[in-house]
C-alpha cells in the first residue's frame, strides 16, 4: 500500500474536525474522496502529506509508503517523503505557481538529477504541452488550464509513487476539466502511479475512480468502486447527494436537495453522523456509532439498515417551466464592449420576455458576466442598445432620476460569490429593510417576510452574513434582490460555488419564485445540468459572441455549433 | 431610512473584541492611555502645587518629600507641571487626529469609490503634499511666520492626511469591487449611502489603526515643534516645552525633563502597540 490511513483523528482548537478516517491507496489505483464543504477532506489530504494548518493536530496513523508520520515524523523525514513519494496538487491555477519563476523552473526544481533543456521539455509532453517554448513562460502568460498542466508536470517532476490531487478541476472551465481530469487518468495509468483525487464532484469522481469514499461530517461513510456507488448507493447520504445532482438529460419535477446542514464532527461523535438529516433513521442510529461494515462486491457502509436507499426521484416525469408572456422584456441588440485590444463583447443579441428564465452558457471570458453587468448597469458597452420594458438604458448617465430609479426596480441580481454578496457589517435585517426602502411603497415588504419568501425564518434578521451558511447567505442575497419587485432578476452563477445538496435548494427556490411571483431570469451559469433545470431557453456564449440559442432541450440534445457540441461531450 | 440606521461603524466587532482576552501589552497601553487622559483631564485638580507657582527662592531642586520630581529653575514643581501638561501634550495630537481622520476617509472614499477625475486630481495634489518635506513648513509656518499652536495643528493634520487618504483610497477600491458593494449599486443606493454605511464599516479596523498612528506621529511632532521653542507660548505648562526648557537643569534637577521625555516616549509606545493589536483585533473579528 502507497497510502495507509487509519483511525486519522485530526482536532482543533474548537474540537474534532475528522473522526476516525480510514483509506488506502495502492499503487496503480486511483482513489476517490468525495464529500461536501467542511466534511474534513482537504484536511484528510493535507495531514497526508504533513501539512496540517497551525493550530491543528492529527493523531492515529497514515502511512506514506511504509513510513509513519503522525507525531513522530519530523520536518527532515517529511522533506524526504515530499516530491519524491508523495506528491500535491492543488486547486488554484492562480495562485499554485509563483510568478516570478518560469513554468520550466518549476519542473526543473524537484527533478532527480540533472534537470537538461530536453528533460523539461519531456516532461512538459507527457502533460499534453508540446511546444517545449512553454517552458520559458511565466504563469501570467498561460492560461488556466495550461497552468494545471504545469502544476501537474512539476507535481510529477519528482517522480512520485502516490499523487494527491486536491480538487485539481474545479476552478477550471468544464471543456478544460474534461481534458484536465482525462489527462490524469492517462497519465496515472502510464506511471503506474497511486492517484487520491479529492473532489467535491460526484459525477467526477464516480465516473474515473476505481474506488471512492465517501466523507461526511469528518468521517467515511460509504466506500466502494465508484460505478457501483452510482447505481446503488449504500448509504442515505450517498443517495442524497446523487438526488440533489441536477441531471443534464431531463428537467426535474423537483430538486430534492438534502434537509438541514452538516453538524461539526464533535457534536455527533457517538451517533451516526446523517442521523438527523436522515429519512430512514431510528434509535438504533442514535444509539452508538455505526462502523462501516462489508456489504460483499469491496463495498462498506456505516449504515446500520441492511435495505438499499432507492433513488426513486430519477425516474419521474419531466418537469415544466414557466415560458413567460412573449412581450418582451429585455432587448439586447448589437452589444460591444472592449477592454483595450480585448473584446469582451462583440455584437450580443438577445432577448428575455416577461416571465421567461433565458440560461446564458459559456466559459470564462465569454463574456456573460460583462453582459449582465452591462444590462445592471455597472458598466457602460461600447457600441450596441439594451432596452429594458421599451426603455432605452445603454447609458444609466443618459438617463433622468426618475428613470433611474424605475430601472432599480425593474432589474436586480444576485452575485456568485457568497461570502462577499452581503455586506459583513450589517445584520440581515438591515441589509434587507434598506433594500425595501427602494422599493414602491405599495410593495414595501417587512424583513421578516422577505425572509420567509426564501425560506429562512424570520428570526435570522438579527444575524449576521458571518453566522450563516454559503446557502443561507444566497438566499438572504435573493430576498434583497426580491424586495424591490423587480421585473428580471440576473443571477450570475449563484449556485456555483454551492455543494450540490445546497444547490438543489437554491435552484428549487429560484424556479419556484419564477413560477409564483413571475419574475423573469437571466440566470448565468457555466453548468449544463442546472441551465436544464431552471431555463427554458439557452443561449451559448463563446468569446464574446453568441454562438448559438434556442429552447434549452433542442441545444442540449442537439447542439447545433462545434462549441456547444464540445461542452455537452465534456459532462463527465 | 430611520428603520435602516442601525448600522454600528464595527458591525458588532466591538462587542465581539470585549468576549475575546485581550492579551497583556494591550491591557497595560490601555491602562496607561487611559491614566494620561484622565491626568489631562483632571491634571490641574490633582496636583500638589499650582504649576505655575515660582518659588524663586529655592530654584530648581533634586526630588524631596514636598516636590516629589523636584523643581525646575523658577522653583515650580515639576510632578504639578507633568500633571497638568498633559492636557496640552495629549489634546493637540487628538486634535491633529481628529482633523487627519475626518479629511483621509472623507476623501480617500472619494476618490476610491468615484474614480476617474475626481480620484486623478485628487492623487496629484496628494502626490504635491506627499513631497512636501513636513518638519521645514511647519518651522517655517509656525515659527518664521509666527502661527500659533493652532496652525501647527493645522498645518499637521495636512501633512498626515495624503498618506492616510493613499490608504483609505486602496481599501475602498477592492471594497466597492465586491459582490455587495455592487449589490447596494444595483439597488439605486445614494453615493453616500454607499461609502459610509457600506464601504466605511468594512475598512475601519485600519481607519482606526491609522489614526492611532496619527497620534502618535502629531504627539511627537508637537513635543518636538515646542522643544524647538515654536508653537505653545513659553511658560505653559507641556511635556515638550518642559524638555526644552529644563535641559539646562540637567546637572541641577535632571528629573525636570527626563520625566517629560519619558511620558512623551511612553505615551507615543502605548499608543503605537494599542493601534496594532487592535487592528489585528478588530480585522480579525470581521
Amino acid at each position: 500500500m502507497l497510502l495507509e490511513i487509519n483511525g486519522l483523528t485530526i482536532a482543533g482548537p474548537a474540537g474534532t474536525i475528522v473522526d476516525g478516517v480510514g483509506l488506502t491507496v495502492a499503487a496503480g489505483e486511483m482513489a476517490g474522496l468525495v464529500g461536501e464543504s467542511g466534511s474534513g477532506k482537504s484536511l484528510t489530504a493535507r495531514a497526508a502529506i504533513g501539512l496540517l494548518p497551525k493550530g491543528l493536530r492529527a493523531s492515529g496513523s497514515i502511512r506514506v509508503g511504509g513510513v509513519e508520520i503522525v507525531g513522530t515524523a519530523g520536518e527532515r523525514v517529511l522533506r524526504g517523503l515530499r516530491g519524491r513519494r508523495v506528491s500535491l496538487l492543488m486547486q488554484d491555477p492562480f495562485s499554485m505557481l509563483n510568478p516570478l519563476r518560469t513554468a520550466g523552473a518549476h519542473i526543473a526544481e524537484t527533478m532527480p538529477g540533472r534537470a537538461t533543456r530536453e528533460e523539461v521539455a519531456r516532461r512538459l509532453a507527457e502533460v499534453g504541452i508540446d511546444d517545449p517554448s512553454v517552458a520559458g513562460r511565466y504563469p501570467f502568460q498561460l492560461s488556466g488550464g495550461m497552468r494545471q498542466r504545469v502544476a501537474l508536470a512539476a507535481a510529477l517532476a519528482g517522480d512520485p509513487e502516490l499523487l494527491i490531487a486536491d480538487e485539481p478541476t474545479t476552478a477550471l472551465d468544464a471543456t478544460t476539466q474534461h481534458e484536465i481530469l482525462a489527462l490524469l487518468a492517462r497519465v496515472q495509468a502510464d506511471r503506474g502511479m497511486g492517484v487520491l483525487l479529492i473532489t467535491h464532484d460526484l459525477r467526477v469522481a464516480f465516473a474515473i475512480c476505481d474506488r471512492v469514499s465517501v466523507m461526511y461530517a469528518g468521517r467515511v461513510l460509504e466506500q466502494g468502486p465508484g460505478t457501483s456507488l452510482a447505481q446503488a448507493p449504500a448509504h442515505p447520504y450517498t443517495a442524497g447527494l446523487l438526488r440533489a445532482l441536477p441531471s443534464v438529460e431531463y428537467t426535474l419535477e423537483h430538486l430534492t436537495g438534502i434537509p438541514g446542514s452538516v453538524p461539526p464532527a464533535a457534536q455527533v461523535a457517538s451517533e451516526c453522523a446523517f442521523a438527523a438529516r436522515c429519512d430512514h433513521a431510528t434509535t438504533r442510529c442514535r444509539a452508538s456509532r455505526p462502523p462501516l461494515r462489508e456489504i460483499g462486491d469491496g463495498r462498506l457502509t456505516a449504515c446500520v439498515h441492511d435495505t438499499l436507499p432507492r433513488l426513486t426521484a430519477r425516474d419521474v416525469a419531466t418537469g415544466t417551466l414557466p415560458t413567460g408572456s412573449g412581450e418582451p422584456l429585455l432587448v439586447v441588440d448589437d452589444l460591444v464592449k472592449r477592454y483595450g485590444t480585448h473584446t469582451a463583447l462583440g455584437g450580443v443579441s438577445l432577448q428575455v420576455a416577461a416571465g421567461e428564465t433565458v440560461g446564458l452558457v459559456g466559459e470564462s471570458g465569454s463574456g456573460k458576466t460583462t453582459l449582465a453587468r452591462s444590462v445592471l448597469g455597472l458598466v457602460t458597452p461600447d457600441q450596441g442598445r439594451i432596452e429594458l420594458d421599451g426603455l432605452d438604458i445603454t447609458r444609466r448617465r443618459a438617463l433622468t432620476r426618475q428613470e433611474r430609479a424605475r430601472v432599480h426596480r425593474l432589474v436586480q441580481c444576485v452575485f456568485q460569490d457568497p461570502s462577499t454578496s452581503l455586506n459583513p457589517a450589517m445584520t440581515v435585517g438591515a441589509t434587507l429593510a434598506e433594500a425595501a426602502t427602494r422599493a414602491e411603497p405599495a410593495d414595501r415588504l417587512a424583513p421578516g417576510d422577505l425572509l420567509e419568501l426564501v425560506g429562512l425564518p424570520p428570526g435570522y434578521a438579527t444575524r449576521r452574513p458571518k453566522g450563516l451558511s454559503g446557502g443561507q447567505r444566497q438566499r438572504v442575497a435573493i430576498a434583497r434582490a426580491l424586495a424591490v419587485r423587480p421585473s428580471l432578476l440576473i443571477c450570475d452563477e449563484p449556485v456555483a460555488s454551492l455543494d450540490v445538496s445546497v444547490q438543489a435548494h437554491v435552484l428549487e427556490l429560484l424556479r419556484g419564485l419564477g413560477r409564483e411571483l413571475g419574475t423573469a431570469m437571466l440566470f448565468i451559469t457555466h453548468d449544463l445540468a442546472v441551465v436544464r433545470q431552471i431555463a427554458v431557453r439557452t443561449v451559448v456564449l463563446f468569446k464574446g459572441r453568441v454562438v448559438e440559442q434556442g429552447d434549452t432541450a433542442t441545444v442540449l440534445d442537439a447542439p447545433a455549433h462545434d462549441y456547444t457540441r464540445r461542452l455537452v461531450a465534456a459532462i463527465p | 431610512m430611520t428603520a435602516v440606521s442601525g448600522t454600528p461603524l464595527f458591525g458588532g466587532r466591538v462587542a465581539r473584541l470585549r468576549r475575546t482576552r485581550p492579551g497583556f501589552l494591550t491591557v497595560v497601553s490601555a491602562a496607561v492611555l487611559a491614566l494620561m487622559a484622565l491626568a489631562a483631564i483632571g491634571g490641574t485638580w490633582i496636583a500638589p502645587y499650582d504649576p505655575a507657582a515660582q518659588d524663586v527662592a529655592l530654584g530648581a531642586s533634586m526630588p524631596s518629600w514636598a516636590h516629589w520630581a523636584g523643581t525646575d529653575d523658577l522653583g515650580r514643581d515639576v510632578l504639578s507641571r507633568c500633571l497638568a501638561g498633559a492636557r496640552s501634550a495629549l489634546l493637540w495630537p487628538v486634535i491633529v487626529t481628529l482633523c487627519t481622520c475626518a479629511m483621509s476617509t472623507t476623501l480617500g472614499l472619494l476618490a476610491g469609490y468615484r474614480r476617474g477625475w475626481v480620484d486623478a486630481i485628487m492623487m496629484r495634489v496628494v502626490d504635491l503634499l506627499i513631497a512636501l518635506p513636513g518638519m521645514l513648513v511647519l518651522i517655517v509656518l509656525v515659527g518664521v511666520l509666527g502661527g500659533g499652536i493652532g496652525w501647527a495643528v493645522l498645518a499637521l493634520a495636512v501633512l498626515f492626511t495624503p498618506g492616510d487618504i493613499r490608504v483609505v483610497r486602496s481599501l475602498t477600491m477592492a471594497q466597492r469591487e465586491l459582490a455587495y458593494a455592487e449589490a447596494a449599486r444595483t439597488l439605486g443606493l445614494r453615493p453616500t449611502r454607499i461609502m459610509f454605511r457600506h464601504l466605511l464599516p468594512n475598512i475601519a479596523p485600519t481607519v482606526v489603526a491609522g489614526a492611532l498612528l496619527s497620534f502618535v506621529a502629531g504627539l511627537v511632532a508637537l513635543s518636538g515643534l515646542s522643544f524647538l521653542g515654536i508653537g505653545l507660548p513659553a511658560g505653559t505648562p507641556d511635556w515638550g516645552l518642559m524638555i526644552e526648557e529644563n535641559r539646562t537643569l540637567l546637572d541641577l534637577n535632571p528629573w525636570a525633563s527626563v520625566i517629560p521625555a519619558a511620558l512623551v516616549t511612553i505615551a507615543a509606545t502605548a499608543a503605537t502597540l494599542l493601534g496594532d493589536r487592535l487592528f489585528e483585533r478588530l480585522s480579525d473579528a470581521a
